[in-house]
């Protein structure tokens, strides 16, 4: 190895060499022209990493990167320079992707419990043994007739490990399938189903002139996190645009914004609705609003003109004034409207939602009444506005042909009652509903990309539950990692990471412009590690219903040449080689509801006007019986109609408008919701006051919870680069409300709800609303290796370099453990904002 | 801890004045900063890095590309990101401060090294160590008035940022300024006006830390806050500084 006194006395000669090589001449890297990514040397030897072109998923961003790999191993981590959706910049969580692969807790090898569940005792098993035993339970379940007693619950399984999974699954033939959204943003996406169809809004900083938001913090954590963070802080700094944020706590994204604007929890949907207020009552909506509105439903009658439409909202609005909203939100009237007013007459501008706004009793409301104000002010689908997701499209094998039709058991949408219209399941109630047992319980339980235990709220109700054999007779954990799910399996099957592993990958485009991309391995699977994607096609062999598909790469390479434009590039050796492929061609894409719908589409077999709706769909696909049966119970009434929506008439035109997903809502932009109505809810957003917020005693406080920039929610606290930044989760509390608690900086103080207490420390700080205490995720890991908790994973024998450098010592406090798991009612969403909590000093400090 | 970081605001006026002085009376007489003088040499590069903190959100992108960059030590950061959060409810602000070397003109910590393992390289200004021969005496660790300097507890050696040398010298940008999500670092050559760090540090305002210490870094910023907590506890306000690093309180 070349000493590193030689490196630095040598530095000219070397950098000589080089240009001598590439013939670029020295001079050029003195001067501006820097390269921009995509290429690394070792500090210590000068010579050449070797770059690979792959995809993070340390979170659900999926940005694409780049691997450098030094002596056969990952040593670095950036942003692919040639993604339209990057740029070429990732966050701190994919820099330090090479911590996963090299976590000294890692499972290595397929695992299985030997003492009892959960004491810790394991024995490594060969994957020929491992996968015997689970094709064999699942073949016994299958055989028997009972594949839905067979359930998977993944989390952010996503592109085409989703794809692939799901083949396994639907070829399986279990529909007992749980997901994770309820305990993220689902309220958000059914308030979106309710009135543009399918969910995801894509925010273009690119274009706009003025941002809103409410409730999100995009700065640090979102699920499109880089992509718009880089746009949104250019928008700032190159085009000083105005943002304005209201939030309980000054996050970030609060604090980079011209204003920062604190709110009572749960109550930002009062100040949406007095700004629609002031937007209608002050004649703001006039112009670009009002030539929307002929795209919107905001009465009963689709066929209303816009006069009578304006009537409508203004009726409706009538009661939110600004003066309403100040006593329920904190907010001062003027100040809700002046920022209506700029919002309105600021063309383009931007509403920005997210958890803050939605993770709420009546949580979907809030994000209908976030729609209503982009509506009214004209800024939806438009440059510079809230736009539809675009996001790559994907041909990919559709495996055999012949799949037996799927049985599940309805566990996944709560208990009867609990919401109206979960159309993103209610998971958080998965381990109440097989405690309860009335609506069955699987015999084998088995989770991908999935922390049940940590991340859903009350972790002491999920911890017995998965523990507990008489409930769950057999479990299976598919994870690289010792989580304190993982602690609760019968079997470890260890996943590689992803950044050993190959997938495709389709993640929203922030331009508006699809990308293609691909992840590949980076290094071989550390281990026996396999990609839970090669295991099933492995399952599925084993169980005599083989899917046509090799493993996860040949699936990959497959989807590589059948898809339009990525195979004309070069299909599967160019994507290894490029790693991204967008169509250079590609126009952004806004305005998609305004296209026409083509004459032929409304001539095809089964398609009908629906009288009622002025919708056009299909009963044949419909299946159902007759015409005259589909013209008697209508689109809006027959289940699943949705599916076969073709476009919406509207005047004398038949436009493609928004496409429904997941509800019978017609193809109007729909303020009007009669999918609402018919669930007994009032049509038009509407404010709830939170029930629990109503009846809280003067000395409460309201618990949030928030995400800081260097951690995803659960699973990068092994990752010893970003722990070593933030390990420590002090609870935030206003000076005001601690100075009535007697609680000084540093205190240890007790936050007590109504299913438990934690004890954790104060974090004095104006930068949270009086009678908020906020308490960041990501900490007070009790499992998931030495770097989160303190603790090593059974499978690590000897100390190594790992120990003598870790230096902190505090690992934060777990909220979730007085979180109850509390569904919204109309959508099921996880309820983690309206938490009231007691705060006192600890007596035991 | 008491030493107070105060900020220098760089006028533009000033610069000019500056380029003006210089080019009257010759090198080396420049009052105002080190490019005004470098401009007129016109001789070697002498690289310097700009922070446009109008462009920071405080990610810590660069933060962790560094320790991959050069698989840091936990405990030791050669790259890190100051928050400052500062006012009264509910005018309260956050602000971000990345730091690194500064590469300084007059580094204190080449001054007092006992063995020349450490020196300003003529060639581009770049402040580096030897770890061949660092005897790991601490000396500048203590010297440096920015708290840059580690001890390497894999080399023995005293370790800190050099501007990713080898990723310059091969015609990258360092490992944090190829990283930073809003562009806000500019790296680039001090000495050539027509430089876009030049360019940018002669039209806008910037400052440097703790220019009272006379050592000349060449490390400029835009918008920097440069509150001190304990002056502002002396004074009754509230200024809180999260290092994100081991050393929990600034130096």
């Amino acid at each position: 190895m070349t000493s590193r006194r030689n490196f630095l006395k040598l530095g000219a000669v070397a950098a000589t060499a080089t240009a001598a090589i590439t013939g670029t001449g020295a001079l050029t890297w003195a001067k501006e022209n820097r390269i921009k990514g995509g290429r690394d040397y070792s500090p210590t030897t000068g010579k050449a990493r070797k770059a690979i072109p792959s995809a993070c998923w340390q979170c659900v961003s999926r940005c694409p990167i780049i691997g450098f790999i030094e002596e056969g191993r990952l040593v670095k981590v950036e942003g692919q320079p040639n993604s339209i959706r990057t740029d070429g910049k990732v966050c701190a969580k994919a820099h330090a992707g090479p911590n996963q692969v090299y976590d000294p807790d890692r499972i290595l090898y397929p695992m299985r419990r030997v003492g009892k569940r959960g004491e810790g005792k394991w024995k490594r098993v060969s994957w020929d043994d491992a996968l015997t035993e689970v094709a064999g339970r699942l073949k016994k379940l299958r055989d028997d007739g009972q594949p839905e007693k067979f359930m998977f619950h993944y989390g952010r399984m996503k592109a085409s490990s989703s794809k692939l999974v799901g083949m396994f699954l639907a070829n399986y033939g279990t529909g007992t399938i749980g997901n994770h959204t309820s305990i993220c943003e689902g309220a958000k996406w059914t308030g979106q189903e309710l009135t543009w169809g399918k969910h995801y809004d894509n925010w273009d900083f690119d274009h706009t002139k003025y941002v809103l938001n409410l409730g999100s913090n995009l700065l640090e954590a979102h699920t499109n996190h880089t992509s718009e963070a880089q746009r949104l802080v250019k928008a700032l700094a190159d085009r000083r645009i105005k943002m304005v944020t209201f939030d309980v706590r000054l996050s970030n994204t609060a604090a980079k914004s011209t204003e920062w604007v604190p709110v009572k929890p749960g109550t930002d949907i009062a100040v949406l609705l007095a700004m629609s207020n002031v937007v209608m009552n002050e004649g703001l909506y006039q112009g670009e609003g009002e030539a929307f509105l002929s795209f919107c439903r905001a009465t009963p009658n689709v066929n209303a003109s816009t006069a009578d439409k304006v009537a409508a909202l203004k009726a409706h609005l009538a009661s939110y004034t600004p003066e309403w909203a100040e006593k329920i939100s904190g907010v001062a009237a003027d100040k809700i409207r002046t920022i209506a007013r700029e919002f309105a007459t600021t063309k383009p501008a931007v509403l920005v939602t997210y958890r803050g706004l939605v993770a709420h009793y009546y949580g979907p409301e809030g994000e209908r009444a976030a729609q209503m104000l982009a509506a009214i002010t004209g800024n939806i689908d438009n440059p510079g506005g809230r736009c539809k997701a675009v996001g790559a499209k994907w041909k990919f094998p559709s495996g055999p042909k012949d799949k037996p039709t799927a049985k599940k058991l309805k566990i996944v949408d709560g208990f009867k009652g609990q919401a109206k219209l979960p159309t993103h399941h209610i998971n958080h109630q998965i381990f109440n509903v097989i405690k309860d047992g009335s609506l069955g319980r699987p015999d084998v339980y088995m989770w991908y990309c999935y922390a049940p235990v940590y991340s859903n709220g009350d972790c002491k109700a999920n911890a017995a539950v998965m523990k507990d054999e008489t409930l769950i007779p057999y479990s299976v954990c598919i994870n690289p990692f010792y989580d304190e799910s993982a602690a609760l399996a019968d079997i470890i099957l260890p996943d590689a990471t992803y950044l050993e592993r190959w997938d495709w990958e389709d993640m929203v485009s922030p331009n508006q412009v699809p990308e293609h991309y691909i992840r590949q391995p980076l290094v071989k699977p550390l281990g026996e590690a396999r990609n839970f994607g090669d295991v099933v096609c492995d399952l599925a062999e084993r169980m005599g219903f083989p899917l046509g598909i090799k493993n996860m790469e040949d699936f990959v390479e497959k989807s590589c040449e059948m898809t339009p434009g990525v195979k004309e590039a070069g299909g599967f050796e160019y994507m290894k080689t490029h790693g991204v492929w967008h169509d250079p061609k590609a126009k952004p894409s806004y305005y998609g509801y305004a296209k026409p719908v083509k004459a032929a589409d409304l001539a095809k077999d089964g398609v009908i006007l629906d009288e009622a709706t002025s919708t056009y769909w299909n009963w044949k696909k419909a299946k159902v019986k007759t015409v005259e049966d589909a013209k008697a119970k209508g689109y809006a009434h027959t289940k699943d109609a949705y599916k076969t929506y073709i476009g919406q008439k509207i005047g004398d035109k038949v436009y493609k408008g928004f496409k429904p997903d997941k509800v019978n809502k017609t193809g109007y932009f729909e303020l009007y919701s009669t999918v609402m109505e018919d669930n007994g809810f009032a049509p038009m957003p509407t404010y709830k006051a939170i029930p629990e917020h109503v009846a809280m005693k003067p000395d409460d406080m309201i618990l949030t919870t928030f995400k800081v920039n260097v951690q995803t929610h659960s699973r990068t606290q092994n990752c010893k680069w970003l722990t070593e930044i933030y390990h420590d989760n002090p609870a935030w509390i206003n000076p005001a409300s601690a100075e009535a608690r007697n609680i000084k900086e540093g205190d240890r103080i007790r936050v007590a709800s109504g299913i438990g207490h934690i004890e954790t420390t104060a974090r004095v700080t104006p930068a949270v609303a009086p009678g908020v205490i906020a308490i960041a995720m990501h900490c007070g890991h009790w499992e998931y290796g030495r770097y989160a908790s303190g603790k090593k994973s059974p499978f690590v024998k000897e100390d190594i370099v790992h120990d003598k450098q870790m230096w902190w010592k505090s690992h934060g406090e777990h909220p979730n453990w007085i979180i109850p798991n509390d569904p919204d009612p109309i959508s099921g969403q996880q309820r983690w904002m309206d938490t009231v909590v007691n705060v006192s000093k600890s007596v035991s400090a | 801890m008491s030493d107070v970081e105060i900020s220098t605001t760089v006028k533009r006026r000033d610069f000019l004045n500056g380029i003006a002085t210089a080019a009257a009376v010759g090198a080396g007489a420049a009052i105002m900063p080190k490019p005004a003088q470098a401009a007129v040499t016109g001789l070697k590069p002498h690289y310097g890095m700009l922070i446009d903190l109008r462009r920071c959100i405080g990610c810590h992108a660069c933060s962790v590309s560094c320790k991959a960059e050069f698989d840091v030590p936990l405990g030791a950061t050669r790259s890190w990101v100051e928050y400052v959060e500062k006012g009264d409810y509910p005018d309260v602000s956050r602000s971000f401060l990345p730091r690194l070397c500064n590469q300084c003109s007059k580094p204190a910590c080449v001054d007092v090294c006992p063995t020349g393992a450490t020196w300003k390289r003529k060639a581009d200004g770049v402040v580096v160590v030897d770890s061949d021969v660092c005897i790991g005496c601490k000396y500048c660790l203590l010297a440096c008035p920015y708290d840059a300097r580690f001890i390497n507890p894999v080399t023995g050696s005293a370790d800190k940022c050099d501007f990713c040398l080898h990723r310059v010298e091969k015609g990258l940008e360092p490992a944090c300024v190829n990283a930073c999500i809003g562009d806000a670092r500019i790296f680039g050559d001090l000495n050539d006006p027509s430089s876009k760090i030049s360019r940018e540090i002669a039209t806008n305002p910037v400052t440097v830390l703790r220019p009272e210490q006379g050592t000349e870094p060449n490390v400029y910023y835009i918008a920097a806050d440069h509150s001190d907590e304990y002056t502002a506890a002396a004074q009754g306000r509230y200024v809180r500084i999260d290092t994100h690093r081991r050393q929990q309180e600034r130096k």
